[in-house]
């Protein structure tokens, strides 16, 4: 009788996996080695690129380049045939102003007011959110108890949808909504508008977004801090070194390069804040909290009397603002690179 | 300068005894250096006295001071570490800045140390670089520069030549011996290298297993190790032991030859011998007969592998350079003033 081994059995199994793949690629063999034949090694690179670039093509470039086409394009009309050609109409009038420090001289007052808006929100959040983050690391890398609990609690919410984000918070800070209920319920307080203040409205956008996306940044900071050696800590405490100084004067500076990253790349996401806000007030109460992305997206496609020429010309003066946002991000990172090496 | 005296030091992590009753007085001036394998509990040593880590029992006392519960920074000491651990975004004048700046001394002060030190340890021209733009040596000298300008009462060193290459190792080494002869300041340093601690040490003290095992001057160590650890691990290549039968005036090696040697025990004993102590015999008189696996010539002297006395691996280091060669019979004969006999439990007997 002829016994089979567990060896035997599990490369038959194998074989029998395989049969299909082996199969395929002896359909295609042929057709390629004729193609290489034809084009060479360096052509069959190309040819393996070729759906890559094609996605790439279809998703980025050409709607890149058709941006730029509508941009230079007036009227209502969605379809690139029934568009007139407009130049650099567009781009004057969204920079038509009589002083561009009051939106209400302005061609396009609603692209201005979205801009300071924006650049409003860059200036407060972004700090808060680097301090937040930073205080946030510092505690974390603490001998916590349960301190991967509180890392996950603390990340936890950059998983989450924005749209999730947005919705979360509006139910917490509605009329209607968990805050009041609380504030009621604690020391009698009369519910508050929340979300129909300007003042708190902004002040809301500012602090959801902020508690959105702080877990990513404090993860950044988080490994800067665990990369710092134990040694020096050790040699500053042999050294008599006071924690405040210890902090300003080793943890800061050592924690410089991945501070600047986490800068650049929350100046950026700040610069592209929509979402989340969007769900959460809308852009109200008026306008105080349309941020760019909103006013592109409302000219584009959301108003009665869309204008996707304008919207077009809008996000192409953004995107500048990031390709520079992002330059600055790549010369730090080759910086640090560079003083890694050293 | 300062004493610094341990009783019955003990530390623990959970359940784990990392050391255990360390009695140990370090005299002032004294260069003390802990020896041991990894693990051993030398640098959990040299921490309780830094005050980096808490002892869980016993007493650390500086000068009669008891420190047990003294910062780090106020027990006097200077720790140079086994990384260097400089401030990486600062010059070294500012490494060396740092500490005094943190005493507020007056500025006139700090220049004056920092000039000091740097011409002490000849790093003058490297006062405003940082330590990324220094070599391993330069480093390391840094690092013994931000101890001296503290002027401490003892300096802790915990392996600070481990980085180094071989070469460097052993002039730094010197430069270390001379830096001590000069300062005069007592010195505990911290080494797994046995011929570190050998060249260094005023006294050694051999730990295993967060335990001393012997404490002693180098050449006490090696000629009177107190047990079969010790002897082991002092000096190199490491010592050869035979497991021998006792009779009191005869040792039976294994393979039944008979060495003559008043032994003060009977029954089953480990006979040590160093390599050193080994020669090549031209006869078979009195001698163990091996046979040659492995010849290293390293010109000034020969490392000779041999399987001897009931084929138990048996090394022996011959001055100058020998003709043997592997597969050879030989003949052995031990240095009789030169053995060391070791209990079952591995405690010296002679």
């Amino acid at each position: 009788m002829n016994a089979q081994t567990p060896s035997s059995a599990a490369s038959r199994l194998t074989g029998a996996l395989l049969a299909p793949v082996r199969y395929l690629a002896g359909i295609i063999d042929l057709p390629l080695r004729g193609l290489q034949k034809v084009t060479g090694l360096t052509g069959m690179a190309s040819f393996f690129l070729l759906p890559n670039m094609a996605i790439f093509t279809i998703f980025v470039l050409l709607p890149l380049i058709m941006n730029v086409i509508y941009s230079m394009t007036g009227g209502t009309a969605i379809f690139l045939d029934s568009r007139t050609f407009v130049g650099a109409e567009q781009y004057s009038r969204l920079l038509d102003c009589g002083s561009y420090l009051d939106s209400g001289t302005c061609a396009e007052d609603r692209f201005w007011i979205a801009t300071s808006n924006t650049a409003w929100f860059v200036l407060l959040q972004v700090p808060l959110l680097l301090v937040v983050a930073l205080v946030t690391a510092l505690v974390l890398n603490r001998e916590l108890k349960a301190r991967s609990f509180w890392r996950a609690v603390f990340f936890f919410p950059v998983l989450l949808s924005p749209v999730v984000v947005g919705l979360i918070w509006r139910w917490i800070l509605q009329r209607q909504g968990l805050l009041n209920l609380m504030l009621f319920e604690t020391v009698g307080a009369q519910p508050h508008t929340w979300l129909t203040d300007r003042f708190w409205a902004f002040a809301a956008a500012i602090g959801v977004s902020i508690w959105a996306h702080v877990g990513f940044y404090a993860l950044i900071l988080l490994a800067g801090l665990q990369a710092i050696p134990k040694d020096i800590y050790e040699a500053a405490e042999m050294d008599g070194t006071r924690p405040s100084r210890v902090f300003w004067r080793i943890t800061l500076p050592l924690l410089m390069p991945n501070l600047l990253v986490v800068l650049v790349l929350a100046l950026i996401r700040a610069v592209q804040v929509f979402d989340e806000v969007y769900v959460l007030t809308g852009g109200g109460p008026g306008t105080s909290t349309m941020y760019l992305i909103q006013y592109i997206f409302e000219t584009g496609f959301a108003s009665q009397l869309r204008n996707p020429g304008l919207a077009a010309a809008a996000s192409i003066l953004m995107g500048l603002v990031l390709v520079v946002l992002t330059l600055v991000q790549l010369g730090i990172s080759r910086t640090n690179e560079r003083k890694g090496q050293r | 300068m300062s004493r610094i005296t341990l009783n019955k030091l003990g530390k623990s992590y959970g359940q784990v005894h990392v050391l255990k009753d360390i009695d140990l007085d370090i005299v002032d001036g004294e260069l003390m250096v802990f020896v041991g394998p990894s693990g051993c509990g030398k640098s959990t040593l040299l921490r309780q006295i830094a005050g980096l880590d808490r002892p869980t029992s016993g007493e650390i006392r500086i000068d009669g001071r008891l420190v047990n519960n003294v910062p780090a920074a106020d027990r006097g000491l200077a720790m140079v570490f086994q990384s260097y651990a400089l401030y990486p975004h600062m010059s070294v004048r500012q490494n060396l800045a740092f500490g005094l700046e943190n005493a507020r001394l007056p500025r006139a002060e700090i220049d004056s140390r920092i000039t000091e030190a740097a011409r002490m340890l000849e790093i003058g021209q490297l006062l405003e670089r940082r330590p990324g733009q220094l070599s391993g040596g330069q480093r390391q000298r840094v690092a013994i520069g931000r101890a001296i300008v503290r002027n401490p009462t003892a300096f802790l060193l915990d392996e600070p030549l481990s980085n180094l290459d071989a070469e460097l190792r052993i002039s730094t080494r010197a430069e270390l011996a001379a830096l001590h002869a000069r300062l005069g300041t007592t010195m505990i340093y911290v080494t797994h290298d046995q011929v570190e601690a050998m060249t260094l040490a005023h006294r050694i003290v051999v730990l295993r297993g967060g335990q001393i095992e012997q404490i002693g001057a180098p050449l006490e160590l090696y000629n009177k190790p107190a047990n079969r650890f010790v002897a082991g691990f002092i000096g190199a290549p490491r010592m050869n032991f035979l497991e021998c039968g006792a009779d009191g005036n005869a040792l039976v090696l294994p393979g039944g030859h008979t060495l003559n040697k008043a032994v003060p025990a009977k029954g089953k004993v480990t006979l040590g011998i160093r390599p050193q102590h080994v020669k090549l015999a031209a006869n078979d008189m009195g001698t163990v007969p091996a046979e040659v696996t492995l010849v290293e010539a390293l010109g000034s002297e020969t490392v000779v592998h041999t399987m001897a006395a009931g084929n138990q691996p048996l090394l022996l280091t011959l001055e100058g350079q020998h003709k043997v060669t592997a597969g050879e019979k030989v003949h052995l004969k031990f240095d009789d003033d030169r053995l060391h006999l070791f209990d079952v439990e591995g405690l010296r007997l002679n």
